[in-house]
């Protein structure tokens, strides 16, 4: 087979690929979501396809393939999902740290979005810090913190009032800086050039927008996102309709942002940070004006984010009844670090 | 009254006013927002001390003004960014410097004290065609400069922090509001005194700030009360020989104090 990924409709070849790994189906995902063609009536080729592979092709939905060399543990998913297979040769596994990744407890949603993070195929990117050490007004808020986020993941650190947290999250963001040590969001430093001028990459949801009394409508907020940089003005009403949208607050676009429930306002300030196409998102304190109702929306739509777009994120909460409900990682920041 | 138009200081006190009436109040929006509010009174100790200044050293007291104003503004904000330190208070300080530095120099020179406190009344009608250019021309780029940068400036008074995160300039914009403040202010009390000059930049913008629902709507409709209150009056004065600036004033506040009572049934 001279193509790594060929399909087939009605026996005739619409679509190759020549990537390695899973990324020549994470292509053909992409074809067929721009395309109409049934893809029940597909017919796929595939070189090697072990359990990550038979996720996604049966997550595809296509229904028939043959595949040169096929692992074993490929075979429950394909039969669990209906999808008849061939192969010219079958082994016990493949040489493949993913497949070895994939739990049986994996729903298949988990497993392709796992599968994605590892293609990189989500909005979010890395944070890596090290060392951090922050001091304010002469006092040590942060002291040689390290942490790591990969791309997609979320974590939540919890703490008590005034243990740091904001802190922390202004020094990601290159708002206060750093006495000693280093953050580095995917291959920026910040407070490097290259960081400065990919700055949008980080978006932030701090207390103060909650309370903002400033004549500005819902649409105008999220346009904020995209204030940095230079689209035309029907380009900017596409990027904001679109975040909106996303977030489900585009009925609210003419109102004024200031009138909004807590609940509403969140929704907005995640439809900005999306509008600005973050990666990694810093919630600080998300809840502290939030009902229950709106605290349950909120958990919904970062939920939903999580999944979908999955940027990065870091939240700060020391709400832990609400925390424990997203089932998110959590460390404890205490005494300046990280536990 | 149209024959009065006929006469060179009206016509371009008239012309000059108009466009400042539209124009100035996008500033009172910015002093809003930004709480810059202590910042007129700087600026206003300010003037006296460049119109001391000038006097003592003959040059143009509206030149000498809007240098002083320039560079009040330039050290405030330095100092504030830089130590942290909230701009209202050190506004006071600087307006406590100007003043005791304009009153060594009045005494020192002989500067005659009436002439100095006469720059704080205005003078539409004394206009030299270089003030008449330069306020014209001003006027023009602060409507040019915030319609360029109405995106960023309205991530600026949302929220400095997130303006920043969204790759806004956010301090370079801060200069250049402070700056546009100063020279706002040097300009607005030449032309109707430093007392008066909040009914061309702050009445319209609180006005505004009543009603807009947008920030577009918030500047358009300062725009629009800043202009009205500058025609209405400008007319009016001539109408009741009254002087322009306290008739600009006294009409804007007859419409400040219906508008606020009407919203308070």
């Amino acid at each position: 087979m001279e193509h790594s990924l060929i399909l087939f409709h009605d026996n005739r070849q619409i679509f190759t690929s020549d990537e390695h790994w899973l990324y020549p189906l994470f292509e053909l995902e992409a074809y067929l979501n721009s395309s109409v063609i049934p893809v029940g009536e597909l017919f796929l080729r595939d070189k090697i396809a072990g359990k990550a592979a038979a996720a996604l092709i049966a997550r595809l939905g296509i229904r028939s393939c043959h595949i040169e060399l096929l692992s074993e543990r490929a075979i429950p998913i394909f039969e669990q999902y209906g999808v008849q297979y061939g192969y010219d040769q079958l082994v016990d596994h493949i040489q493949c740290r993913t497949e070895d990744l994939i739990t049986d407890k994996m729903s298949m949603e988990d497993t392709y979005l796992f599968l994605r993070k590892r293609a990189g195929k989500v909005q979010g990117t890395t944070l890596t810090i090290d060392s951090l050490t922050v001091e304010i007004s002469g006092k040590r808020i942060l002291a040689d913190l390290c942490l790591e986020i990969g791309r997609g993941e979320q974590l939540i650190i919890q703490g008590e009032n005034g243990s740091g947290k904001t802190t922390l999250l202004r020094s990601i963001l290159g708002l206060d800086k750093a006495l000693k040590g280093s953050i580095k969001i995917g291959e920026e430093f910040v407070g490097s050039s290259e960081w400065l001028r990919n700055r949008v990459q980080t978006g932030y949801l701090n207390q103060e927008s909650i309370r903002n009394n400033f004549p500005i409508t819902a649409s105008e907020v999220v346009a904020i996102g995209v204030s940095g940089i230079k689209i035309s003005d029907s380009e900017r009403d596409y990027h904001v309709e679109l975040s909106m949208r996303k977030t489900g607050c585009f009925h609210l676009q003419h109102q004024m942002f200031h009138q909004l429930s807590g609940g509403e306002k969140q929704r907005v300030s995640l439809a900005r940070c999306l509008c600005q196409n973050a990666r990694l998102l810093l919630l600080d304190e998300p809840t502290s004006y939030l009902d229950e109702k709106g605290k349950d929306e909120l958990g919904e739509l970062l939920y939903d984010l999580s999944r979908n777009e999955a940027p990065t994120m870091l939240l700060v909460s020391h709400d832990a009844f609400w925390t424990e409900k997203l089932n998110w990682h959590r460390k404890t920041l205490k005494a300046g670090k990280l536990w | 009254m149209v024959e009065l138009f006929t006469y060179p200081p009206i016509l371009k006190g008239f012309i000059v006013l108009i466009l400042t009436g539209f124009a100035f109040p996008i500033t009172g929006v910015y002093l809003l927002r930004m709480n810059l509010l202590p910042l007129r009174f700087m600026l206003m100790h300010g003037a006296i001390l460049g119109g001391a200044l000038s006097l003592a050293m003959q040059v143009n007291p509206f030149v000498g003004t809007m240098a002083i104003n320039l560079l009040l503004v330039l050290l405030m904000t330095r100092m504030s960014r830089s130590l942290k330190t909230d701009p209202g208070q050190l506004s006071a300080f600087f307006m406590v410097v100007s003043i005791s530095l304009a009153f060594i120099f009045i005494y020192r020179f002989q500067v005659p004290a009436k002439d100095t406190l006469s720059l704080m009344w205005g003078s539409l009608y004394t206009l030299n065609n270089f003030e008449f250019a330069g306020i014209l021309v001003f006027s023009l780029l602060l409507i040019v400069f915030q319609g360029v940068y109405r995106h960023q400036l309205r991530a600026v008074f949302f929220d400095s922090d997130i303006a920043k995160t969204s790759g806004v300039n956010e301090p370079a914009f801060y200069y250049a509001i402070i700056l546009i403040t100063a020279v706002t202010v040097a300009a607005a009390m030449k032309l109707i005194g430093a007392l008066l000059l909040d009914a061309l930049l702050l009445l319209p913008a609180l006005i505004a700030s009543y009603h807009a629902k947008s920030y577009r709507g918030m500047i358009l409709w300062s725009s629009f009360w800043g202009g009205l209150f500058a025609t209405v009056g400008f007319l009016l004065s001539l109408a009741l020989e009254l002087p322009a600036s306290s008739t600009i004033a006294a009409f804007a506040s007859v419409v400040f104090l219906i508008l606020i009572l009407s919203r308070k049934k």
